[in-house]
C-alpha cells in the first residue's frame, strides 16, 4: 500500500513539476513547491517501503512532508520576507533554522531507529549470488 | 582571483601536495587486483564513507563559486543547500543499500554494473556508460582548470611562467592527481578523500567562525546587508534577487538529483559491511552540513562587509572567498583553507577520472559483450587516457568545457536518477523505460542546457522556457515523467522475471 502510495504521488508530481518549470503562471509556482517537497518523500517512502508497509515510518515522513512543504509554502507567502525574527528576515530563518536542522535530525533519527538488515537476510543473499556464480 | 602568492601559503600548499603523493605512494602497494583498483577492495568503514563522499560531492564550488553565487544572487543561493537536510537519508533509502547489496550478489563495481544486473540489458547500462563518460570529461575539464587557477594563484606561476602558468598549474595538479590515481586507484583515491575531506570541514568551519566574528554575528552581518543602499534587504530574500523558478529549480536538482551522482553512488560500492549503512545518513549529512558552513558564512559575510566599507566592491563575484580569506582570516587558517580548497578540487577530480576509466574500461565494452583482459593494466592506463583526454580539451575548448562542467551534475542527475532511485525499489520498471529515461534526461539536458548558454552560434533559438527555469529542473522533470509513462505504457507485458537474487535484493 505505502509503495503504492509513493508510486502514484511520484505519478502526479513528475508531470506537474515539468508543467510547473515549463509554463509561465503564478498559480504554477505553489504547485512547483508542492511537487519539489513532495518528491523526495515519496521517493524515501517507495525505497523504505517492505511488503508494501512504512515499518513505522509513516509518522516520521508525514512530519517530513508537512515541515518541507510548509515550509516553503510560507517562504513564498511571505511578502519580502517577512517580518525580522533574531534580527534576521523571518523567511530566511525557516530556510537556516526549519528547513535543514529539523529534516536532518527527523531522518536520520529515523533511518538509524527503522534499519533492518538482519543477518539472515544477509546470508540468503550472499547464498543466492554464489549459487548462481555456481551456475555461470 | 586575487593573487594569493605568499610564502606560507606555498608551503602549505607544497605539503598538501606532498601528503597526497605520500597517500598514493603507501596506496600503490595496496593496489592488487580490479577490485582494489576499482571499489577500494570494499573496506570502508562508515564514517569514512560519509567523509569521502562528501570529499566526492563538494567541488572547488562550494568553496568558491557558492559565495560568489550568494554575493550575486543573495540568499537564494542557498536553495542549492536546503535539501541536505534530507539527502543523506534519501540515498540510503532509495539507493545505497540496494547498490550494497547488489555488491553482495553480484561483481558491481560501477554504477552501469549495477544497471546491468538490475535490468539485465546492454543498451541500458551501455546508456548510462555513455551519458557517465560525457559527463565525465566535462566535470573533470572544469576541475582540472580551477586547479590550475589556483595553483597559479597560490604559487605565484604567473611570475616564472608568464603566458603558461595555468598550463604549468593545470600539469603540477594533474601529475599528482595522476601519480596517486593510476597508481593507487580507488584505495588511493578513498583515503586521499579522507584526508581531504577533513581538511575540507575543519577548514570550513575555521573560516565560518571568522565571517561571523568579522561581521559582528548574524544578526549584525543582515542589518549591514539590509541598510546598504547597493545590496538592500532584497538580497536576505528567498526571491529576492533570483525567479521563484530558479529558487525551486535549485532545491529540486540538488535534493533528488543527487540521487544519480555516480561519483557519491559510487562510493556506496566500497562499504566493508552493509549494515553499517544505518549511520551514513548521519555521518555523510553532518559532513555535507559541515563543509557548507564556509558557503553560508563567506556568502553573507562579504557583502556585509562591503555594505560596512570593509572590502571594495568585487569585480568578480567569485572573488569572494579569495578576498575574504586574505584580509580577515590569520594566514594559518588561510593556508588550512587553500588546503581545502584544493582538497574540495582534487576529491572530485579523482573520483571522475576512476568512473571515467571504469566507463571505457568495463562498462562500454560490457555493454558491446566483451570483456577487457587485464583489467588492472588497462584500467590505469584509461586513466590517464581520460585525464589527459579531459585537460586537452579543457585548453582546446576552455570556454565549451566549463559551460559543458556547469551542467554536468544536472545531466548526470536527469539521466540517472529516476532509473536508480525507482527502479531499484520497484520491480515493474522495465529495461526499455529505464533507457528511455536515461536518454531522455542525457539529451534533454545537453541540448537545453547549450541551447540556454552557447554564445557560439547566435542563429540558435533560446530554449522556450519561462524566465529562471532551469534546463536541469526540466529535464530531471522529464527524465522521471518518462520512466514512469513508458512502464505504465508497457504494463505486465513488458516486465522481464528478475533473477532470484535481484529479486531478493530489492525485497530486503
Amino acid at each position: 500500500m505505502a509503495d503504492r502510495t509513493a508510486l502514484l504521488l511520484l505519478s502526479l508530481c513528475a508531470p506537474a513539476a515539468l508543467i510547473a518549470f515549463c509554463v509561465d503562471a503564478p498559480v504554477l509556482r505553489w504547485v512547483a513547491a508542492l511537487a519539489v517537497t513532495t518528491f523526495p518523500v515519496a521517493l524515501i517512502a517507495l525505497g523504505a517501503a517492505r511488503g508494501g508497509r512504512l515499518q513505522g515510518l509513516r509518522g516520521p515522513l508525514l512530519i517530513l512532508w508537512i515541515v518541507l512543504a510548509g515550509s516553503f509554502l510560507a517562504l513564498l507567502a511571505l511578502p519580502h520576507g517577512g517580518p525580522d525574527v533574531l534580527g534576521i528576515p523571518l523567511a530566511l530563518a525557516l530556510m537556516l533554522f526549519v528547513l535543514v536542522p529539523v529534516p536532518f535530525v527527523l531522518v536520520c533519527w529515523a533511518y538509524a531507529a527503522r534499519f533492518e538488515m538482519r543477518d539472515e537476510d544477509l546470508e540468503r543473499l550472499r547464498r543466492l549470488g554464489r549459487l548462481r556464480d555456481g551456475k555461470d | 582571483m586575487p593573487i594569493l602568492h605568499r610564502p606560507f601559503l606555498v608551503a602549505t600548499a607544497l605539503l598538501y601536495l606532498l601528503i597526497t603523493l605520500l597517500i598514493g605512494v603507501w596506496a600503490l602497494r595496496r593496489t592488487r587486483t580490479p577490485r582494489d583498483f576499482w571499489v577500494a577492495g570494499r573496506g570502508m568503514g562508515v564514517l569514512m564513507a560519509g567523509i569521502v563522499t562528501m570529499a566526492a560531492a563538494f567541488s572547488g564550488f562550494v568553496f568558491l563559486g557558492g559565495p560568489g553565487l550568494t554575493y550575486r544572487i543573495g540568499v537564494a543561493s542557498l536553495f542549492i543547500n536546503l535539501p541536505i537536510g534530507f539527502t543523506s537519508a534519501l540515498l540510503g533509502w532509495a539507493v545505497a543499500k540496494r547498490l550494497r547489496l547488489l555488491a553482495e550478489v553480484r561483481e558491481v563495481y560501477t554504477i552501469p554494473d549495477a544497471l546491468l544486473c538490475r535490468f539485465g540489458s546492454r543498451t541500458t547500462s551501455g546508456t548510462a556508460a555513455a551519458a557517465i563518460l560525457v559527463g565525465t570529461v566535462s566535470y573533470l575539464g572544469t576541475q582540472l582548470l580551477a586547479l590550475g587557477r589556483l595553483l597559479e594563484s597560490v604559487l605565484g606561476l604567473r611570475e616564472t611562467a608568464g603566458p603558461y602558468s595555468l598550463a604549468v598549474g593545470v600539469a603540477i595538479g594533474l601529475a599528482v592527481l595522476l601519480f596517486y590515481s593510476v597508481g593507487g586507484g580507488m584505495v588511493a583515491g578513498v583515503y586521499t578523500d579522507l584526508f581531504q575531506g577533513t581538511l575540507m570541514m575543519v577548514s570550513a568551519c575555521a573560516v565560518f567562525w571568522y565571517a561571523l566574528k568579522a561581521g559582528g554575528g548574524l544578526s549584525g552581518i543582515a542589518s549591514s546587508i539590509a541598510g546598504s543602499p547597493r545590496f538592500g534587504r532584497q538580497l536576505l530574500e528567498p526571491f529576492g534577487r533570483a525567479p521563484v523558478l530558479t529558487a525551486l529549480g535549485f532545491y529540486f536538482v540538488f535534493g533528488v538529483g543527487v540521487l544519480g551522482q555516480p561519483h557519491m553512488l559510487h562510493k556506496f560500492l566500497m562499504l566493508k559491511d552493509p549494515r553499517r549503512l544505518r549511520w551514513l545518513p548521519l555521518t555523510l549529512g553532518l559532513a555535507q552540513i559541515l563543509c557548507l558552513l564556509i558557503w553560508l558564512g563567506v556568502g553573507l559575510v562579504v557583502p556585509a562587509l562591503v555594505a560596512q566599507g570593509r572590502l571594495p566592491a568585487l569585480a568578480q563575484p567569485d572573488d569572494a572567498a579569495p578576498l575574504f580569506l586574505l584580509h580577515f582570516v590569520p594566514e594559518i587558517v588561510t593556508g588550512l583553507a587553500v588546503a581545502g580548497i584544493l582538497s574540495a578540487i582534487m576529491s572530485t577530480a579523482d573520483g571522475f577520472m576512476n568512473i571515467g576509466s571504469a566507463a571505457l574500461v568495463r562498462d562500454l565494452p560490457k555493454a558491446w559483450g566483451r570483456r577487457v583482459r587485464r583489467e588492472l593494466l588497462w584500467g590505469r592506463l584509461a586513466t590517464v587516457g581520460v585525464a589527459l583526454l579531459a585537460a586537452c580539451l579543457a585548453f582546446l575548448y576552455n570556454d565549451l568545457i566549463a559551460l559543458l562542467g556547469t551542467f554536468a551534475f544536472g545531466t548526470f542527475a536527469a539521466a540517472l536518477a529516476p532509473a536508480l532511485a525507482v527502479g531499484l525499489n520497484w520491480k515493474r520498471v522495465t529495461a526499455t523505460a529505464a533507457t528511455a529515461s536515461i536518454a531522455t534526461g542525457t539529451l534533454l539536458n545537453t541540448g537545453l542546457e547549450f541551447l540556454a548558454k552557447q554564445t557560439f552560434f547566435p542563429s540558435l533559438p533560446k530554449p522556450p522556457l519561462p524566465p529562471g527555469a532551469l534546463p536541469a529542473a526540466v529535464s530531471l522533470a522529464a527524465s522521471f515523467t518518462v520512466l514512469l509513462a513508458v512502464t505504465a505504457w508497457q504494463g505486465r507485458r513488458g516486465e522481464a522475471p528478475l533473477e532470484s537474487d535481484i529479486a531478493a535484493v530489492m525485497e530486503v
